[in-house]
Parts: C-alpha cells; structure tokens; sequence
C-alpha cells in the first residue's frame, strides 16, 4: 500500500474522481493556477483544463451559491472555501440554499455539491481557524465528513463526490502533512460508520483530526500506565454513527469527548445528550468534554496552546475518570 | 413580435390577475394562508419577457406573483395546491406558493432570502454553457434585492465567465415600504451594470412589446456567449407589499390605478383591431372558468400527509 499524506490523498481524490466523471468540476480562490494556498490542488488545472479547475474572485457567497446552481443542473462542483470559517460568510448559500434547496422545492432539485473546508490549526486568528462542524452537524440537509487520516481523506472525498447530496468535508490544516497508508484504487469510505481506533476497557474516547492524534499521543502514556482506553473516530458527523459510540460506552462505562471548537452545544454536547437518551444505565462517570472553552481562537501560538486541548488535558482528563 | 404573441401577453395577464385576485379573496375568507406577494402591475412585464425565451429556457423569479409561472403553463391547481399544503402541491408543502418549482416547464424555484437566487442563477448559466448550449437562465428580481450582496458578487463573477444569465430587474419603485429614492444611490438599477462591463438597459414595463424586443437582444447576447445584461423594467406595483398591507406609506396609493398596464394593453389590442370587444369578454371569461376549475380541484384535493414534513431534505 502507497504512503501518502493527507494533502495528496485529497488530490487523487479530485484526480480520479475528475477522471471518472466528466461533470465534476473543481473552483474557489487560487485553486487553478497556484493550486490553492494551502498547495492542496496543485496540478488539477494541467490536468484538466480551465473549463474543470478555475479561480474565483474572493466572493464566497455566489462561490457556494453557485454550486448549489451548477448542481441542480447536472454538475457535480466541488468548491475550494479559502477557510473553514467561511462557511459563516456564506451563510445564507451554506445552510439555506445547499441546505434547504431541495427541501423548499419539494424534492424536484438533487444537490450533489461538495464545499471542502480546510479547519483548525492555529496561528491563523479568530476568523482563520475554527473548526465549524458543530453548525454544519446542526443543519438539516447537509452532511458533514471530518477525515483524520490520508485513507479517510481519500476515501471520504470520493465518496462525497459521488453522493447526490451537499457535503460539507472539513480537511484538517494541521494534518495536511500527515503521512499514512492510502489503499490504492477504488477505496470509498462509507458515511455514517465511524471506527475504533484503539480498543480498551477503561474509558471511551470520541475525537477526531487533530484531537484525534492527541487522543492517540495520550493513549500511549496512559497505556504506560496499564490504562487501556477505547478511541471512536467518528468519520462523518452527519450521518452520525451513534450505535458505535453507545456499544464501546456498554463496554467502558465511561466517555469523553474531545473537540477542537466552543464547548457549549458542540459536537460533544450532543453526544452527552445521545447518551443521557441512550446509553444512562451505562454510564459509570460522569460524561466529560474537553473542548474550547467559549472563546474565539486568538492567534499567538501559547495562547491558543492554552485553549485547546491538549495531550496532557486528555490524559488528566482519562486519569481523572479511571481513579 | 407578432400579433399572436402580444395576444398571448394580453390573455396570459389577464389569467395571473384575475387568479391572484381569487387568491386574495381565498385568503380574505380564511380559506388560503395570506402568502402570496400580489403581483398585480407588474405581471405584463414578467410575462412579456418570458415571451422571449424559448421553452428549453429557465427561469428563476422573485417573489411577486405567479404570472412566471402562468406564462410557463404551470397549472392553476397546482399552486392553490401550494398554497394550501395539499396533494399537487408543486413543493409538497415544503415552499407554498413562494417556491412554486416545475423544472420540465423550466420554473427552478426561489429563494426564501430576498435576491438569493442571484448566486443560484450563476451555477445555472456555469452547467447550461457547458451541458446545455444554446440555453439561458433569467432571473427575475426586484429593485429593494439588487442591494443585496449577492447581487455585486453575482454579476460580476457572472461576466467575468460570460454566462448565460439574463438579470431582470422589476423596478416597483418599492422595497416593501421603502422607496428606492431613500435606500439607493442610483437612480436606476441598470446604471450598476457599468461596474460589471455588461450591457445595462432600462424599459417601459408598461410597454410589452419594448420589454420584449429588449429581452429578444439580452437572450440573443447570452445565447452567443457574449454574457449577461442587466434590463430595469420601470413596472408599478398596484397593492401592498402583501395581502394585508394597507400601505400607509404610500403618497400614490390613490393614483396608481391610473398606472397600471392592463387596460392599457387592452385598448391597444382593440384599436389596432387585434381583439373585438366579444374576444375580450370571452377571454377574462375564459380566465375566470379556469380559476374556478383549479379552485375547485384544490378544494377536493387532500391534505398532505404529515409524514411529508419528514421527506425531501436528502436525496
């Protein structure tokens, strides 16, 4: 099996899928000639052409809106946001029109559109670095996948393409230069089947991206320390894999989420509600969240290593719960 | 334009002003919500320009009145059905009478958000160039949406790629109780198109025949790749912004009637000895039977089942 990072997965991703389907189509701000800022599809445009790969002018909203357009018609566009953060600039094309265009007209529109969001990381300032998923989650009519490895980038961006619906693919930019093993050919990861990413008895860890390989780092110290805790990376959150998070909590009696955006009514709240619903007989500790503690992401590097979390947190976090 | 086509304009506006009208009666008596924005003044232009396209066309419009979809065919019965959430109902009950949807007949839909169709109508003319040439997609806006952002974003992007949109602007004078003086630095809409290199045009929305030949060089502008122009129709509108609305900001409301382009067209269908007064009768008769026939099947359609709320958000 190839290596390949993050950043090229989703690059063969567009390439093959572009290959295979001519009605593909590839925009957004200095994705064709410079091949977007973050270098993510460099060489689309040699290989395809500028009537596939285009620039637009730094205008989100009709970048998004028209993509709801081209693919009521037909096209199947996936558009380049600069920031996942924008997704709020485009408001009203993201939640409303993407979300909503079939649903308003009764069903007669089919919308398979993919708006790729590059999220996180840090030095980038408030309006440069969230991860929005929890918005996206919230919305009806738009699915949401949030891969955390190159295979899932792949394999999740493929399958996006090829659904008939709007996806929201949030990539990671701190995981662009993550190196991992890429199946080669045609690998589509499933929406809505989230996977165990480490097994154990002591506590259930939800998290994924970056907080996934933080999670990652704090399993191997506390694994150190003869606890074992079982890691869920959720893969989509729209379809949201719930049976397995509820199975592994049966199991471990315990969870914590980890998220990389505000804490209240994030991604992790809804999964405290899931299992107060679902999983309360279960439950042996408290349910825990680590997340962003209500505030915007400042930009200096050590103040945003005191808002987000961390290995350490995770692993006080764990350590708190097992005692 | 020949003389059938201005006789289709004639007949086809007297249909959308005599269904709104039974609309409002409808929903007067309680019987049909209050949703529809009347079009009422307006609806000569928007079926004129219609009148220019061809049928394998599309159209994207605005929120006033159902004379788009009139000119489309799109059946009477249908849109009470819309309006009443019951079964026919173009959107199944998710739209009602303000997301009226028949893509056979190439009516695309709406926005909910004032003006938001002009990024939507982008996407359109970017799939028909390339899957669809030789078609165009109109939109259909008013004067309060073009100060909207999506209207700069998507006029510009719209040239800058040559797309095959038509804009028409129906300039009414009024953003709901604004009027355009207070909330808009030009004098006329069609003077922004300087600022996206496209061809800006204003027209007598009174006059079918002006608003067609101006639509007829637009469509053939965009037909030929050479991208999108920005046509103001001058238009009146005659009611309120709503069913209910007694329009006290209004320093016209007791002359307006005097505007309206309806009998207008009529008196000159009749001079020119286009229509005999017997014609006439027999049309706004005609007009009326067929009200009443769709209100009639809208009457004995069923409601729609409520599981409906739960369908059509994926495909």
């Amino acid at each position: 099996m190839p290596t390949l990072t993050y950043s090229q997965a989703i690059n063969d991703a567009l390439a093959e899928e572009m290959r295979r389907d001519e009605n593909v189509i590839l925009y957004g701000q200095d994705v064709a000639v410079w091949g977007g800022i973050f270098k993510v599809t460099a060489g689309l445009l040699e290989k395809f052409g500028p009537e596939r790969v285009f620039d637009t002018p730094i205008s989100e909203s009709v970048m998004v809106g028209a993509g709801v357009g081209a693919a009521s018609m037909g096209l199947r566009p996936v558009v380049e946001l600069q920031f996942a953060d924008f997704v709020i600039t485009a408001g009203d094309e993201i939640f409303f029109k993407a979300g909503m265009w079939r649903y308003m007209h009764g069903g007669a529109h089919t919308i398979p559109l993919v708006v790729r969001a590059p999220s996180g990381g840090s030095g980038f300032g408030p309006e440069h670095s969230a991860c929005p998923e929890a918005f996206i989650m919230h919305a009806p009519g738009l699915l949401c996948a949030v891969p955390s490895t190159p295979a899932d980038a792949k394999g999740l961006l493929k399958q996006a393409i090829r659904l008939d619906n709007p996806v929201i693919y949030f990539e990671h930019k701190l995981l662009y230069q993550m190196r991992g093993e890429v199946p080669d050919g045609e690998a589509l990861t499933p929406f809505g089947q989230a996977v165990v990413r480490r097994e154990g008895e002591a506590v259930t860890i939800v998290a994924w991206q970056d907080m996934l390989r933080r999670a990652l780092a704090a399993a191997e110290r506390l694994s150190q320390e003869g606890i074992e805790v079982e890691i869920i990376d959720p893969r989509t959150l729209n379809p949201f894999d719930r049976a397995t998070i509820i199975e592994s909590v049966k199991k471990t009696g315990a969870c914590i989420v980890v998220e990389e955006a505000y804490r209240t009514l994030g991604v992790g709240a809804e999964i405290g509600a899931l299992l107060l619903e679902e999983a309360l007989p279960y439950l042996d500790k408290p349910f825990k969240r680590l997340a962003i503690p209500d505030v915007p992401i400042p930009t200096s590097q050590h103040l945003v290593d005191a808002i987000v979390p961390s290995v350490d947190d995770i692993y006080r976090a764990v350590k708190e719960l097992a005692d | 334009m020949n003389q059938e086509q201005l006789v289709r304009i004639y007949k086809n506006s007297v249909l959308a002003r005599r269904f709104e009208a039974r609309i409002v009666e409808l929903a007067m008596a309680g019987e049909l919500p209050p949703s529809l924005h009347v079009g009422a003044g307006q609806e000569v232009a928007q079926i004129a320009a219609i009148e220019a396209l061809r049928p394998a066309d599309y159209i994207l419009y605005g929120h006033r009145g159902v004379a788009y979809m009139i000119a489309r065919g799109v059946s009477l019965a249908d849109m009470l059905a819309d309006m009443a959430g019951k079964e026919g109902a173009t959107s199944r009950g998710k739209g009602g009478v303000m997301h009226v949807v028949d893509v056979q007949k190439g009516i695309l839909g709406e926005s909910g958000t004032l003006g938001g169709s002009f990024v939507v109508s982008v996407g359109v003319g970017m799939a028909l160039k390339r899957k669809q040439p030789d078609t165009v997609v109109t939109y259909f806006f008013g004067d309060g949406t073009a100060n909207r952002g999506p209207f700069h974003e998507a006029l510009n992007w719209a040239a800058v790629q040559k797309l095959p949109c038509v804009y028409f602007c129906e300039n009414n004078g009024f953003a709901i109780s604004m009027p355009t003086s207070r909330s808009t630095a030009v004098e006329n809409i069609a003077d922004r198109a300087a600022g996206y290199n496209v061809p800006g045009v204003v027209v007598d929305g009174s006059d079918p025949v002006a608003v067609y030949e101006v639509m007829e060089q637009a469509v053939a502008r965009a037909r030929a790749g050479h991208g999108p122009t920005l046509i103001e129709a001058k238009v009146t509108r005659l009611q309120g912004h709503y069913v209910a609305d007694q329009q006290e900001y209004r320093t016209d409301r007791n002359v307006v009637a005097e505007k309206d382009p309806l009998p207008k067209l009529q008196h000159t269908l009749c001079d020119r000895g286009m229509l005999t007064q017997a014609e006439v009768d027999g049309i706004q008769a005609d007009a009326d039977r067929q009200v009443e026939a769709a209100v009639a099947a809208m009457r004995a359609a069923p409601l729609l089942a409520p599981e409906v709320a739960l369908q059509d958000v994926y495909a």
